[in-house]
């Protein structure tokens, strides 16, 4: 009898043991991607609470165990270790699954400096991070591709990004002005400009434009730096006049690729010019150059 | 507190009995009660500092270390009493509110205390009118509605409710005069530490020299060494009791001796050399009271009894003229340019209103009705010329808002730089001070400052250098050159005069407000602010903490405490009756 | 003689305010040729120009008006943003009917305290000393009209939407060019130069922190206004940065910590220095002086002048400043005047004056 006994409360507790397993049981897809839809497959019956947390995401749905689960892809929108919760009648079960980010679909792109002067080797750095459309960082390879172009004139540079991440560094070219400095990965384009700017002066030279009894007005050739591009406006030239009366100083500012300057009349005076550290010609006014 | 009946004198014509005090109370209330409701002492000169030190109470009660302004000082430079009842009706009211009603009980002591003290010269119907007529003062309206100077308007009645008590104390030996006369001292001192140190002469001796003369009055009956030996008694225990009620105030002034540079001030200026400020501080303020004059020349000197109360009054009235005569300037040596004295007409006045009140029984005497009108009518014109003056004369700039100067600092870490104001005039600065999160380099309480570059010049607020002259210029240069040092990263103008000086000290404009009357000027490249060495050693101590937030505070409550618990027994022996007196039949009530 | 006591004490009380009263009046003719000045100096210093203007001799030919301007500023001058604080007084020579008195003036401006030199004519006229007031003589300029290619930069931050990875506009690169300290008996001074190496316009402010011997910071100070604030593309301006009370000897290092932010800014107003030279002035005193030329169309109000001394090494071996009280009007040379040493005279071998300006119309 007492066999018996045993024997019965065994298979009531391997019934129901079966029973409670069968009743939270959940399949999950290995390949559930951020921003697509999914299907989880549940097994048991009766009513339960489904709750999905996610990286910085919950889902929570009432579900009838025994039934497909149906989640929209704007409810899967991040990729990560994500934790399914069924709980039932029978007390709950997890079970825990990653999804991958999607397909590449945006680019961060940072580019320095913002501003360069001309013909400097490695001086300007862009960083591409490789985004899907829901922000994820896509680490799978993806060929992302840098171009620096100043006036329809540059180079371009394919480059892999590894772990989502592509970078370039480059040369800022010989002419001055905004270049476009553009990172591209399949639809996905962003521009951003670096402004390369001329470097200082080189043979910077002036000459007498105007003399009259009171004053003389003097004038710069176009003023440019070493690799030809103009000095931009607002950049200050210094004229200096030395004669018997003392010395007389104008910063004249560049204004369309030249300086002037209205300096004293002087019968014996010698002007020299200079912009920040880069000295230039010098006049002598009164016996001739 | 005794109060005139009117039972006693029913048949009496109305203009021969006292006006009793719940009728004075009740002008008081009808008077000020809807100028106080208009929240008018807002606008006035020093409220917003009132307000300001009451902000820091209501939130840090035990912490006097207040860092919004000067980048940190202790409030223990200035007695706490009135602000501490501000902050705790903040709570329920608010704090503009609050100040009116703390404001209110100022102003509904000041006849109580008047009368009280007025009848130690004068009979009861001269006193109602000297407490009457404490009501529609003009120096009363100056320093609620022009000064905002809430201490004196709290300090001055507190003592004169004290030494009446001190007087029975003297004479009579009466120990509950004693302790009442103490606690009210002690009260007066936590309101107002200056009015303090003159009252103790200007109102104080008198009352001795009165003591001394009623030695024999019913029903005392005391000796001259019993006086005198009872009011140093009283003397020593009130030095005591103030220096302990006052304990971190002391500790403060003892580590930090005001060794500041002079600062000019309109109210030591030559009145009769200077007619604007003679108006102001003169002649708006006495308003009638002039005229009387002669007549409190002429009653005060020939009556023996007023004597004492005429030379309080003469002195007080020296030190109301300001730098008018040389007399201040004798007796306070260097003293005199560290005060300032609008506060002297109404302590003068106060001590005149005895005699004044005499004068308006006589005048009433001999001319009834017309008498009553014509003083009445007086007494309403002075005080509503001084309450309507500042809207006359406008020694302050229109008002502005600095509700987006607040709003910026208080919002996205700006708070983590210091910042001043420029052109604000002390009145706004403060505003700004009590709403912002952020603290200045500048302050408004000029014996609070420790900073080397505020006190080395003779100038006050930063945002007034200019009317400081170079002075002033050059303190506002020392600290903008240490902005680094100080965090100094904001300052926002009010006054285009101070832009030079910004745009060539590396100062930007950047942002406009309150239609581009207000700028903020930005320096960048300055590290946020961090608290100054020097504080360490500048803060009160914990113990001082409790002990500030606890007996100024608590000597009030006492007072008011001792005022319900043990009230005066009514003594009309004490009176002092006009001869001849009337007769008057008794009055026979119905029995129920 | 009951009345005794009310007439003494009214007589007391008003003897009092007499006392208190008694004050010279503000027109009464001047005994001597410094009253004269001092009477006109003291009504100038009350505001009281009518009585001020009582004392300028006939034969000045300035009205009243001109003379007011002469001391009370025109055209937005810092001399507008200023008042007569005090002045002393000397009579350098005298006779019967004329005499020259030295007047040293100290105004309270608007960036601090201004002094002033002015020796002034005075004469006997009708037997009462006048002031002879050598009236400001405006030069006018003939109408013309003063073509500007008017150049500024505006700047667009980064926006609060903008995507993360979008930099900012990079702020000027500058560069301490000269680092010099130099000890003197009021405390030490650190100068140098500083130049915006950048195409851009830069708001720069240059600060120092001396470190002690024993590494503990000793002080931190900035150059406040003994530099120009904003400098254009390759501009070059000095710095001083003063420590008051700390001798050479108490420090080991200084570092240097120049700021510099891309902010708007307009090319203009050029100002010329004219005529440089260093000579002695009345008090014989050496100053670099020279003429100040403003070749814009609009008015300067505040011209602010910093003069870079050198050694025969090119060394920076001072930097001294000084601001001028007349606005600098379109081509019309202001005279200034910035003092030096003499001992620091004898050392220099050149000079840089640079001008920083504050104008009301260009800084809204």
């Amino acid at each position: 009898m007492r066999k018996v006994a045993l024997i019965t409360l065994l298979i009531l507790t391997c019934w129901f043991a079966s029973d409670w397993a069968r009743a939270a049981d959940l399949k999950i897809p290995h390949n559930a991607v951020a921003g697509e839809s999914l299907t989880l497959a549940t097994s048991g019956s009766g009513d339960a609470t489904l709750i999905l947390v996610g990286p910085g995401e919950v889902v929570k749905r009432s579900i009838r165990l025994g039934e497909d689960v149906q989640i929209k892809p704007e409810e899967l929108r991040h990729a990560g270790r994500w934790i399914a919760i069924v709980r039932g009648g029978s007390g709950p079960q997890s079970q825990a699954f990653w999804v991958s980010p999607g397909k590449p679909d945006q680019l961060s792109f940072l580019a320095r400096p913002s501003r360069v002067p001309v013909n400097r080797p490695g001086v300007i750095s862009g960083v591409a991070f490789v985004f899907d459309k829901n922000r994820n960082l896509v680490p799978q390879p993806t060929p992302v591709e840098f171009s620096l172009s100043v006036g329809g004139s540059g180079a371009k540079q394919s480059v892999k990004s590894s772990n989502g991440i592509a970078w370039v560094k480059s040369s800022s070219a010989r002419k001055a002005g905004a270049a476009q400095f553009v990172a591209s990965a399949g639809d996905a384009s962003v521009r951003r400009v670096v402004q390369q700017v001329a470097s200082d002066p080189c043979n910077l030279r002036m000459k007498v434009e105007q003399k009259s009894k009171d004053h003389v007005v003097l004038v710069t050739d176009p003023i440019r730096d070493c690799t030809g591009n103009p000095v931009p406006d607002g950049t200050i030239v210094t004229f200096i006049e030395t004669d018997k009366t003392g010395k007389s100083v104008v910063d004249a500012r560049i204004k369309k690729g030249i300086a002037r300057a209205e300096m004293p009349a002087s019968e014996n005076a010698n002007v020299t010019i200079a912009a920040g550290v880069v000295l230039g010609n010098e006049l002598h006014i009164g016996g001739g150059e | 507190m005794s109060s005139p009946s009117i039972s006693m004198a029913r048949q009496v014509p109305l203009l021969q009995r006292p006006v009793p005090l719940s009728w004075i109370l009740l002008l008081a209330l009808i008077v000020h009660g809807p100028l106080l409701l208009m929240q008018l002492p807002n606008g006035s000169y020093d409220a917003n500092l009132h307000k300001f030190f009451a902000s820091h109470y209501a939130q840090h009660w035990f912490n006097p270390w207040n860092t919004k302004q000067f980048t940190g000082f202790s409030q223990t430079t200035y007695p706490p009493m009135e602000q501490q009842w501000v902050a705790l009706f903040s709570h329920v009211i608010g704090l503009n509110l609050a100040y009116m009603l703390v404001q209110f009980v100022a102003i509904l002591l000041l006849p109580i205390g008047v009368y009280r003290y007025a009848k130690i010269w004068v009979n009861e119907r001269a006193a109602s009118y000297a407490a009457l007529g404490s009501v529609l003062l003009g120096s009363l309206a100056f320093l609620v509605y022009n000064a905002g100077q809430l201490s004196t308007t709290w300090a001055a009645p507190l003592y004169l409710l004290a030494l009446p008590y001190y007087y029975e104390w003297a004479r009579e030996a009466n120990w509950r005069s004693l302790l009442k006369g103490l606690v009210l001292l002690f009260a007066a001192a936590s309101a107002h530490h200056v009015t303090l140190i003159f009252a103790s002469f200007i109102f104080a001796l008198p009352v001795l020299a009165m003591a001394i003369m009623d030695r024999h009055r019913e029903p005392a009956h005391a000796s001259l060494g019993g006086v005198i030996s009872r009011s140093v008694i009283f003397a020593v225990l009130a030095i005591a009791g103030v220096f302990v009620v006052l304990m971190p105030f002391w500790m403060e002034i003892l580590i930090n001796p005001i060794k500041q540079m002079t600062i000019p001030h309109a109210s030591r200026d030559n009145y009769i050399l200077q007619p604007i400020w003679g108006m102001n501080y003169f002649i708006v303020p006495w308003g009638a009271i002039i005229l009387s004059i002669p007549y409190i020349f002429i009653k005060g000197l020939k009556e023996a009894r007023l004597r004492p109360l005429f030379l309080g009054f003469w002195v007080a009235m020296l030190f109301a003229l300001g730098g008018t005569t040389p007399v201040p300037k004798w007796i306070l040596g260097r003293a005199f340019d560290v005060l300032t004295f609008e506060r002297f007409s109404l302590l003068a006045h106060v001590l005149a209103l005895p005699i004044i009140g005499l004068m308006v029984c006589d005048l009433i005497d001999h001319y009834g009705r017309k008498a009553a009108f014509v003083t009445g009518a007086l007494a309403a014109l002075t005080f509503g010329f001084a309450v309507s003056w500042p809207v006359y004369f406008q020694n302050h700039d229109p008002d502005f808002n600095v509700s987006e100067v607040v709003s910026f600092l208080n919002r996205d870490g700006h708070d983590k730089f210091r910042y001043i104001t420029l052109g604000f005039g002390s009145h706004k600065f403060d505003e700004v001070s009590t709403y912002t999160t952020a603290s200045s380099v500048d302050g408004d309480y000029n014996s609070a400052r420790l900073l080397p570059e505020l006190t080395q010049y003779g100038s006050a607020q930063l945002t007034n250098s200019k009317y400081f002259g170079a002075n002033g210029m050059e303190s506002l240069r020392a600290v903008l050159r240490h902005a680094d040092q100080y965090g100094l990263k904001w300052i926002f103008v009010h006054d285009t005069f101070y832009e030079p000086l910004l745009a060539f000290g590396g100062w930007r404009k950047t942002e406009t407000y309150d239609r581009g009357s207000v700028t903020l000027w930005v320096k960048d490249g300055i590290p946020p602010a961090h608290p100054m060495p020097y504080q360490q050693s500048m803060k009160p101590t914990e113990i001082e903490g409790i002990m500030w937030g606890t007996l100024p505070f608590g000597s009030s409550l006492l007072a008011l405490i001792l005022a319900l618990a043990l009230p005066d027994k009514r003594r009309r022996g004490a009176d002092t009756y006009e001869f001849p007196i009337s007769e008057s039949e008794p009055v026979l009530r119905e029995a129920r | 003689m009951k009345f005794a006591l009310p007439v003494i004490f009214g007589l007391l009380t008003v003897a009092l305010l007499a006392v208190g009263a008694v004050h010279p009046s503000s027109t009464a003719p001047a005994s001597s040729p410094e009253g004269a000045v001092q009477a006109m100096l003291a009504n100038v210093q009350g505001h009281d120009w009518k009585d001020a203007y009582s004392y300028i001799s006939p034969s000045s030919n300035v009205d009243l008006q001109d003379f007011v301007k002469d001391l009370n500023g025109r055209d937005g001058s810092l001399r507008t943003y200023s008042s007569l604080e005090s002045f002393t007084t000397r009579p350098l020579h005298e006779n019967d009917n004329q005499a020259t008195v030295r007047t040293e003036t100290k105004y309270s401006t608007a960036v601090g305290a201004f002094y002033d030199t002015r020796d002034l004519n005075v004469v006997k006229d009708n037997g009462q000393w006048k002031i002879v007031w050598a009236g400001e003589k405006t030069p006018t300029v003939p109408p013309q009209v003063i073509p500007v290619n008017y150049l500024r930069w505006d700047v667009i931050w980064r926006g609060a939407g903008d995507d993360w990875g979008s930099q900012n506009v990079e702020n000027p690169h500058v560069r301490i060019l000269s680092m010099n300290p130099v000890s003197q008996a009021s405390g030490l001074s650190i100068m140098g130069e500083v130049e915006n190496e950048d195409t851009v316009p830069a708001f720069v402010s240059v600060a120092a922190t001396l470190v002690g011997k024993n590494g503990q910071d000793l002080g931190t100070e900035s150059s406040f206004d003994r530099t120009s604030h904003v400098l254009l593309p390759k501009e070059i301006s000095p710095y001083r940065i003063d420590f008051p009370g700390i001798k050479l000897t108490e420090v080991q290092s200084a570092r240097m910590k120049p700021d510099s932010m891309l902010v708007p800014a307009s090319a203009d107003p050029v100002i010329g220095v004219m005529h440089q030279r260093i000579e002695k002035d009345a008090k014989g005193r050496s100053v670099l002086q020279g003429d100040l030329l403003n070749e814009s169309g609009q008015i300067v109000n505040i011209p602010h002048v910093l003069a870079t001394f050198y050694d025969n090494s090119g060394k920076v071996i001072w930097v001294s400043d000084g601001y001028v009280d007349h606005a600098l009007l379109p081509q019309t040379p202001q005279g200034f005047a910035v003092s030096l040493s003499d001992d620091l005279a004898a050392k220099v071998h050149s000079y840089r004056v640079t001008v920083n300006q504050y104008s009301r119309d260009w800084q809204d």
